[in-house]
């Protein structure tokens, strides 16, 4: 059963550097979306995987293999193309049979594989029809059918649902993740759309400038960020900056305005520069008028409320530090009104403390 | 099917691939660029010769008229081309109108005949001369007139499909942004479309004078026919007259030694001066710096809007009518004289070299052309690409005349003789259409997603497997379409084939022939003929290509 | 300032209505979203806002004028195009600069607009470069800065960050919501994303087949929407099929589910035993130790909340959240599930069927 293994793998291209010693280790069955914003190497890194870019130094590993040598066609790791890549030539049929006749299966066998194939993605009866006959959902179906029929085990997928409306993907997100669980495979995942990763992963690797800069689950890299970088790209952060007036089992740092705030436990020297993020959904509000604004961080003036749906979001203007948001749930839309002063908190063990980053706080931030 | 396999097989060895990639760049430089820049050596290995001729004080003067001729005359058609061409590129690209197709078609009809036939139809057109008893404008035109006017109908379809390309890939909606931040059309497009048009400017401009420059077969017949072939030469016309047997060609004039001295200097001055100009073309129009500080609001929107636009629409299509398809069509005048007897033994044979060779061409172009046009395709961004990409372009741009002397000694100083004529006249055909089919499959290639191919080896296929059932399929009516372009410009072809070998009969040398023993009526039934002919192969591979398409579509 | 009226619009391709006899105020100042998904003839809408298409019927007013013949580069309208076009033979100054280069207003002003655009979008410190050796998502802000230097008091954004990472497109609809508002312009804004709509937008004006289908405030599509489409397309729901089993003389209503399982809904004005269909949002189900019987099939990390997906007894797929910080079920458990009365919505059953109209392409 397959198990990816890739061992400090290197890669520029003209100087830009993609892939800078990065290593990864896939288990068997294991659906994880590599997570990063437009050129962090993302691609390159599920390219390496398949044999369509070669490493500089590295090396890649299926299933026990070195694979690093190894041709594409012989790898069994099949693509799933951010354009879907439907032979254009051939209808739905021969499309998803491609695999089949390349590699030479008898012909009933191959064409029982392919009814199979489409009846799991519900297109059977399009079966003659032309690629561009087709929706984009349903050609992304296909081009999964075609991946699928192929027998290979590993999927890589190169922001499947990237070509889509927003409320389709949505939707393909279950679908697409159910079946790769049904077919027992182990997936790749590229994608830049963290609620994506977040909903579809068991491990999400944050990439950023060719380096893996956090594995784990969902949670883990939701709510124990690594790098200030990754609290604010995976879930919105507001981000403050101030002096670690004290740490351990909770760090207080104090703000440039002279109010203290806390964050979990760290090992964080008093009086050095630190970064605190706290993810929007665990930034709550309270009323001035309530007597728990007392115990509150920061107070400030409601900028504007928005209704979002599931939640809403509560700009808040702080003196001395910016605007600060607030995700709330969407029965709260009627508790706070442009002009109301509110205070700030959270629960400090939700709120992630680091080390001030030595290219500057900007640079790390930078989204894309 | 067990070859197949077998291919199939050894493709997935990156050697195998790398060694015949290799195998089609020394094939591309042994039989196509070196021999077509060979005579250039013959300038030191024939000093003796060449230093007569240039110490010659007419022969000097007269090569150096000629040359100033084919550069001037080149010049000032392309630059009507462009001017005339932008309009007529907007015209098919941006606007949408019922018999557009046939526009199309329309446009693409001189290319398919061969240049001999253009040649004595717009001499009938214009000028009317004494032996032809179908009526013309009869104009007193200067042969330079003539000439201009005569290599804007073969120039012209190329100017306006490559601007047509490059109109197509700038996203119209640039200019709609323009229009919203306020400018009128006129100065969207002088602002913004244009400046983006460069390099396809850089390529029609080096497309269209190279095709000027290098043109042979029309320009003979066309001086002939006015009977100032031994008074007003250009460079090509020039090595025509020298090889020219019949009276008042140049053959009687000067000795084999002045002959071939000449010869090798007006074909090295003629070489040198292409490439230096492809370059200098290449840096000038891309240093270019198309002037925008200064706007005229008012002036704009007058220009844009009522009766202006429409009128250079008018003027642009009348243009193209008066200019180019009249004159090309004229020849079918002679359809209502009364038919005079052709000599068909003589024609078919004729027409069977031609098909020979302009067939095994064409195949040879397409084999080694595909594993060209896929390197260069794919690796666009790096050196190797950049400059198999221009080194392409090479044969192109040297006048065919000029490439046909250089091949003939190249291969003559291989021992290949004029015993040989036939391979040797196949050799140089494919080096100056082997850039048509490559450039061609270039742009196909680059417009398929990599993705296709990257996917079909991840579900199993070999490199050679992905190729044949996947990119192949994909790209094939670009195939047939660069070879239906590659075989019309064979086809029509005068001055390589003379050059290399004067006793070659191909249809165009036959048709010029014709016309020097001035059986006028005889040489324009054969080439209505050959016309006949040529369109039936096109609108048949057409058909068939457009048939697939639409069934792909 | 610019009020926008569209009076019986309807564009036709053909026998193909892109969009059939629209009809729209737009307040001066308003941040109106035209949602849709492909093909529902929002693009073909904003494009004859704008001027760059002319209807073949109906007519557009800007402040009580008719201008719908009035060609595209009078119009005074800025517009930001989905893949960005800024000039890229241009710098940023002189593409921000290039409105007021074409309408000849002089160096002077030049030079002034394009630096006070460059950096109300912080960009001024790249004037010098060109397009393509910044992100998008920066180039996105230089080409909405070009469309606000031609001085207009219209903004068109047609799809304006759906060529960009998910991440910078939530950064970029604050900060674009931010701009316009301080600036006072009445923007326009086409999407698919129901999430972009919801947090820029004063109104949505939701689209189909070429047809407005529903227009309110984000609140009011989200809370009180008047179709099962827009209930499905705006924010995420459980749609059960039931019918009308009880309904009180006041209109309180209640409905039973397939599997027999009664539950109290909002008022209505259904009659006992018509066939309807209620929509109830995820966050708006609770679990409880009696109610509609489920199984947990799946338990999804959704960040600050778990999203249990499960299968109720009804045969209906129902989803629920879970705070992040809460127990939350595991896979295979059965729950009783409740749901927030005042937030049931119920519609008429659809005569296609459910799947077909909350069918997306």
């Amino acid at each position: 059963m397959p198990e990816i293994v890739l061992d400090q793998l290197c890669k520029s291209f003209d100087g830009h550097v993609a892939a800078d010693s990065l290593s990864l280790r896939i288990a068997d069955g294991e659906y994880v979306c590599i997570l990063g914003p437009t050129g962090a190497g993302k691609t390159t890194c599920m390219r390496m995987v398949c044999g369509l870019t070669r490493p500089d130094s590295g090396r890649v590993y299926l299933d026990g293999r070195d694979v690093t040598d190894d041709s594409v066609d012989s790898r069994n790791a099949t693509m799933l193309s951010q354009t879907y890549a439907l032979f254009p030539h051939l209808n739905v049929y021969d499309n998803v049979m491609f695999a089949p006749r390349i590699k030479g299966w008898p012909e009933d066998n191959s064409r029982q594989i392919v009814r199979s194939m489409l009846h799991m993605v519900h297109l059977e009866q399009k079966a003659d029809w032309k690629p561009d006959e087709l929706s984009g959902g349903q050609q992304q179906r296909i081009a999964l059918a075609r991946a699928l029929a192929s027998g290979s085990k590993v999927l890589l997928l190169d922001e499947p649902l990237r070509a889509l409306d927003a409320r389709l993907r949505i939707n393909l997100r279950k679908e697409l993740r159910s079946l790769a669980k049904e077919m027992r495979l182990t997936c790749i995942h590229v994608t830049h759309d963290q609620d994506e990763a977040l909903e579809m992963a068991d491990k999400i690797a944050v990439i950023r400038k060719g380096r893996i800069i956090q594995f784990g689950t969902p949670r883990d890299v939701f709510e124990n960020p690594a790098t200030p970088f990754v609290a604010n790209f995976v879930g919105r952060s507001n981000t403050l900056v101030g002096k670690v007036v004290s740490s351990g089992d909770e760090t207080v740092v104090e703000m440039p305005s002279g109010a203290r705030i806390s964050a979990r436990g760290s090992d964080l020297q008093a009086g050095s520069d630190a970064v605190v993020t706290v993810k929007t959904g665990f930034t709550k509000l309270v009323r001035a008028s309530d007597d728990q604004v007392q115990g509150a961080f920061l107070e400030g003036t409601v900028e504007r409320v928005l209704y979002e749906g599931v939640t809403i979001t509560v700009e808040v203007r702080v003196d001395g530090i910016g605007l600060i948001s607030a995700g709330l749930p969407n029965r709260k839309y009627d508790d706070y009104s442009a002009g109301d002063r509110v205070g700030i908190s959270w629960i400090p063990s939700k709120a992630s403390v680091f080390r001030m980053p030595p290219e500057g706080l900007e640079e790390e931030m930078r989204l894309d | 099917m067990s070859l197949l396999k077998r291919i199939d097989e050894l493709s997935g060895s990156s050697k195998v691939r790398k060694a015949w990639f290799s195998f089609a760049c020394a094939i591309f430089l042994v039989v196509i660029v070196i021999p077509s820049i060979f005579v250039v050596t013959n300038l030191v290995t024939d000093w003796d010769l060449v230093s007569m001729v240039a110490q010659d004080e007419a022969i000097r003067s007269t090569i150096i008229g000629a040359v100033a001729n084919s550069f001037s005359i080149a010049l000032i058609v392309t630059v009507i081309d462009i001017l005339v061409g932008l309009p007529m590129a907007w015209i098919m690209v941006r606007k949408d109108f019922s018999g557009k197709k046939w526009l199309d078609t329309l446009l693409d009809m001189p290319l398919a005949f061969p240049t001999a036939v253009l040649g004595i139809s717009v001499v009938m057109f214009w000028v009317a001369p004494e032996g032809v008893n179908i009526p013309g404008l009869g104009l007193n035109l200067s042969p330079y007139m003539l000439l201009v006017l005569l290599h804007i109908l073969f120039t012209y379809p190329y100017m306006v499909r490559s601007l047509s390309a490059i109109l197509e890939q700038i996203d119209p909606n640039y200019e709609t942004a323009a229009m919203t931040l306020g400018a009128s059309r006129w100065t969207a497009v002088r602002t913004i479309t244009i400046p983006l048009f460069r390099a396809g400017l850089a390529t029609g401009f080096i497309l269209c004078f190279a095709r000027s420059l290098s043109e042979t077969g029309g320009t003979y017949i066309a001086l002939s026919m006015m009977d100032v072939k031994s008074s007003f030469f250009t460079g090509p016309s020039f090595i025509s007259w020298l090889k020219d047997t019949e009276p008042g060609g140049g053959a009687l004039m000067y000795s084999s030694d002045e002959m071939m001295g000449a010869q090798i200097l007006i074909s090295v001055v003629m070489i040198v001066l292409a490439l230096i100009l492809l370059i200098v073309v290449r840096r000038l129009i891309a240093r270019f710096h198309f002037p925008m500080d200064k706007v005229w609001p008012e002036l704009g929107r007058k220009v844009s809007r009522g009766a202006l636009p429409k009128a250079k629409d008018f003027v642009t299509i009348a243009f193209l009518i008066v200019v180019v398809l009249l004159p090309a069509f004229y020849i079918f005048m002679y359809l209502a004289e009364p038919a005079s007897d052709i000599d068909y033994g003589g024609l078919l044979g004729s027409i069977g070299i031609s098909f020979l060779v302009a067939g095994v061409a064409v195949v040879v172009d397409i084999l080694i052309g595909i594993p060209m046009a896929m390197y260069i395709a794919r690796h666009k961004g790096q050196k190797l690409g950049q400059l198999l990409d221009s080194v392409v372009n090479v044969p192109l741009i040297i006048p065919t005349t000029a490439l046909g002397v250089s091949l003939a000694l190249f291969w003559g100083s291989l021992g290949l003789d004029s015993t040989f004529a036939l391979l040797l006249v196949i050799l140089g055909h494919i080096s100056f259409t082997y850039p048509l089919v490559v450039r061609n499959l270039v742009g196909a290639i680059e417009e398929v997603d990599p993705a296709y191919e990257e996917v079909a080896m991840t579900l199993g296929a070999k490199p050679f497997q992905a190729f044949r059932k996947v990119l192949f399929p994909i790209v094939k009516s670009a195939v047939i379409a660069g070879g239906i372009l590659a075989f019309t410009r064979s086809l029509g072809e005068t001055g390589a084939t003379l050059a290399i070998s004067p006793t070659m009969n191909t249809v165009p040398v036959y048709i010029t022939n014709l016309v020097n023993q001035h059986a006028y009526s005889e040489a324009a039934m054969c080439s209505i003929v050959l016309i006949l002919i040529c369109f039936v192969i096109i609108f048949g591979l057409r058909m068939i290509t457009n048939r697939r398409s639409r069934r792909n579509a | 300032m610019a009020r926008i009226k569209l009076e019986h619009i309807s564009m036709r391709f053909g026998d193909f209505y892109a969009v059939r006899d629209i009809n729209l105020d737009i307040n001066n100042g308003e941040y109106v979203t035209i949602l849709g998904p492909s093909g529902c003839g929002k693009t073909t809408l904003i494009k004859i806002i704008s001027g760059i298409w002319t209807p073949t019927e109906g007519k557009v007013f800007v402040d009580g004028m008719d201008v719908t013949n009035v060609p595209l580069e009078d119009r005074d309208v800025g517009y930001v195009f989905q893949n960005i076009c800024l000039f890229p033979h241009l710098t940023l100054k002189d593409n921000v600069a290039y409105s007021p280069r074409v309408k000849d207003q002089g160096e002077e002003a030049m030079g002034s607009l394009s630096t006070e655009y460059l950096s109300l979008v912080n960009m001024l410190s790249r004037a010098g470069m060109f397009p393509k050796e910044i992100s998008g998502g920066e180039q996105q802000k230089v080409a909405i800065a070009r469309a606000l230097a031609s001085g207009s008091k219209m903004l068109m954004l047609d799809e304006p960050l759906s060529a960009l990472d998910a991440r910078v497109r939530v950064e970029l609809r604050y900060e674009l919501r931010r701009l316009v508002k301080k600036l006072g312009i009445t923007v326009v804004h086409i999407t698919h994303d129901q999430e972009e709509a919801m947090s820029v937008s004063d109104r949505i004006v939701l689209m189909r087949y070429g047809s407005i289908a529903e227009v309110g405030t984000p609140l009011e599509l989200y809370r009180h929407p008047k179709s099962v489409f827009a209930a499905n397309f705006v924010g995420e729901t459980n749609l059960l099929e039931c019918t009308v089993s009880e309904r009180t003389k006041s209109g309180k209503t209640r409905v039973k589910l397939r599997g027999g399982q009664e539950v109290r809904a909002s008022k209505t004005a259904f009659n006992v035993g018509d066939p309807v269909v209620i929509s109830v949002r995820p966050e708006h189900v609770y679990t409880a130790n009696d109610g509609l019987r489920a199984e947990v099939r799946s338990v999804v990390f959704m960040g600050t909340y778990w999203r249990v997906r499960t299968i109720a007894d009804s045969r209906d797929f129902v989803d629920f959240n879970v705070p992040a910080d809460e127990e939350v079920p595991k896979e295979g458990d059965v729950v009783y599930l409740v749901f927030n009365k005042k937030a049931v919505v119920v519609f008429a059953r659809p005569q296609g069927g459910i799947e077909e109209e909350i069918k997306l392409e």
